[in-house]
């Protein structure tokens, strides 16, 4: 693991993200499992009334490592103002390009928790 | 007291350094670190006498057959097996259990019979009884064992539940030694009153055999299963030992070469034991070397690695426990547990933490380590672990407990909690 993952500014998206918490009134959430460790977030997104459907608001919460949720806020602040379909269309890579730490292939997959939950609940909204 | 040091420069890898620091190894209870003796075996097999086994004339198989034979007489001694055809080497642990539970099992049990089981197996120890009662209608049933719960306690639980169960287990299987929470299980006394309701045993060994001394004929179980590479030996090698009897009755797991006595095109008839349950070239490099990595631990004395490991749980225990938020999993008793201790910190995740102890070279081993349901039990939804074996000292775990203040100072408290659903 890189040593700069616990660099202060991360650290400090870490513990105080604003992204972390509950939505009153969500219109998707869902709850994701790493089988790997165990870890299990739960993500809600609050649509708009508007079409196409913007992502107004998200939020993610539960037991996560550091990677998890600065991944989730990072990916979380990214998805607000997107539609559907172009939050639908965000790929891991994109991801761990904004993210830009140096991940051994273990830790990718708690970089890309918070993205299999999106993926997951974007599934479940369009099949209601 | 054994000579850490000496132990230490035997083994090639505990010399290198992790992430600019000198390594300290302490994920023993995942796998060991090999000694160059073992390393050396295993060379040598390859480059002197490698041949396949039993069915060459010629003087390497001859060779090869005389070492892969002698690797199972020292490990049969080793473990106290009296009769060598009860030592089937397989892939490990993870593999033994399966076959007591696809070759045993699945022919001897039905509707109305009961597998007892503790709630902290590791999942090899669980999962292959989870589809034996799916496919024979035998039900599942479980010892609850709490974090604190030691020898007494445990037995205790194990009478109760066998004699309210009355007559219906048939078998009982657990490990002798928990790989999270350290517990040492008293697998003689609960033997004797698993076979006084007419149960087996059936016992996961995987985290016993490296740390404490085991023979299997005093601890009167039916089935023990372990692995190589958790004592020194290299991976993808392992025992299954279980009475004659039993072997006998058995079913071959896999069907193929070596393993048979006469072939038609229509049928065959199987060879004697241990043939009959290896079938395939077995891996000889692998037997020779878990024999070496035995010799190396007999050489040591088990009494005096059990003795060494007791030491280390006790320096650990005390150090961990000054750190401010550290919980730490399984007995307080040093002497109740084998060389390894889970642990949490609060407001930390095991992942991150592992990964700063990663950043000034000390190894452990962060997650649910198999044990989802214990974990879930201890509303935990993963720990951290340090697991001691011969070559560690208490400078290790001095280095242990740097990294993870160093760890709370980066991480500090952060809001994690269990999701409630």
């Amino acid at each position: 693991m890189d040593d700069t993952l616990y660099r202060e500014e991360l650290m400090e998206v870490y513990k105080n993200t604003s992204n972390r918490g509950r939505l009153t009134d969500p219109s998707i959430e869902i709850m994701q499992k790493n089988p790997m460790c165990g870890d299990e977030i739960v993500l809600q997104l609050k649509l708009s009334d508007t079409n196409p459907r913007v992502i107004e608001d998200a939020k993610f919460d539960g037991v996560a490592c550091a990677v998890s949720v600065i991944s989730s806020s990072y990916l979380l602040d990214a998805l607000k103002g997107k539609s559907i379909e172009e939050a639908k269309n965000m790929t891991k890579e994109q991801l761990l390009e904004m993210l830009n730490l140096n991940l051994t292939t273990s830790r990718v997959k708690c970089a890309t928790l918070v993205l299999d939950a999106l993926k997951n609940a974007i599934d479940q909204y369009e099949q209601r | 007291m054994l000579k850490t040091d000496l132990i230490k420069s035997d083994c090639p890898i505990l010399k290198r350094e992790a992430k600019n620091h000198p390594l300290v190894y302490l994920d023993n209870a995942a796998t060991s670190q090999k000694p160059r003796q073992v390393i050396e075996a295993i060379a040598d097999y390859y480059a002197n006498h490698n041949a396949n086994v039993h069915r060459g004339l010629h003087t390497l198989s001859e060779e090869a057959t005389e070492m892969y034979e002698d690797a199972r007489r020292v490990v049969a001694g080793f473990i106290g097996a009296t009769d060598l055809s009860e030592v089937i080497f397989t892939t490990g642990t993870t593999e033994s259990l399966n076959r007591v539970a696809f070759t045993w099992a699945l022919f001897n049990l039905q509707e109305g019979d009961s597998i007892l089981l503790t709630d902290i197996e590791h999942h090899s120890n669980l999962i292959p009884w989870q589809i034996v009662a799916k496919q024979t209608g035998a039900k599942l049933e479980y010892i609850e064992i709490g974090s604190d719960d030691t020898g007494n306690i445990i037995l205790e639980k194990f009478k109760d539940k066998l004699s309210s169960l009355s007559g219906k287990v048939k078998l009982v299987c657990f490990s002798q030694a928990s790989n999270v929470l350290g517990t040492i299980l008293p697998v003689k006394e609960i033997s004797k009153a698993a076979h006084a309701v007419g149960a087996l045993v059936c016992i996961d060994g995987a985290q016993a055999v490296p740390h404490i001394p085991v023979n299997v004929q005093s601890l009167d179980c039916d089935f023990y299963a372990f692995s190589g590479h958790k004592m020194l030996g290299p991976t993808g090698i392992g025992v299954l030992w279980a009475r004659k009897n039993l072997l006998e009755s058995m079913e071959p797991f896999i069907y193929g070469g070596g393993m048979i006595d006469v072939v038609t095109l229509n049928d065959s008839t199987w060879a004697v034991l241990p043939e009959k349950l290896e079938a395939g070239t077995p891996h000889i490099a692998g037997a020779i070397g878990l024999s070496r990595a035995v010799k190396y631990l007999r050489n040591l004395d088990m009494k005096n690695i059990r003795e060494h490991e007791v030491i280390m749980n006790t320096y650990a225990l005390n150090k961990l426990s000054t750190i401010e938020g550290l919980k730490i999993l399984g007995p307080a008793d040093a002497q109740e547990r084998t060389g390894l201790i889970a642990f949490s910190v609060d407001g930390i995740h095991s992942h991150d933490l592992a990964a700063v102890l990663d950043t000034v070279g000390v190894a452990v081993r962060s997650g649910h380590h198999c044990c989802m349901p214990l974990h879930k039990k201890l509303n935990i939804s993963s720990s951290t672990r340090a697991s001691f074996y011969i070559y560690n000292n208490t400078d290790d775990i001095d280095r242990l407990v740097e990294g993870i203040q160093k760890a709370i100072k980066i991480l500090g408290k952060n809001k994690l909690k269990n999701l409630e659903y």
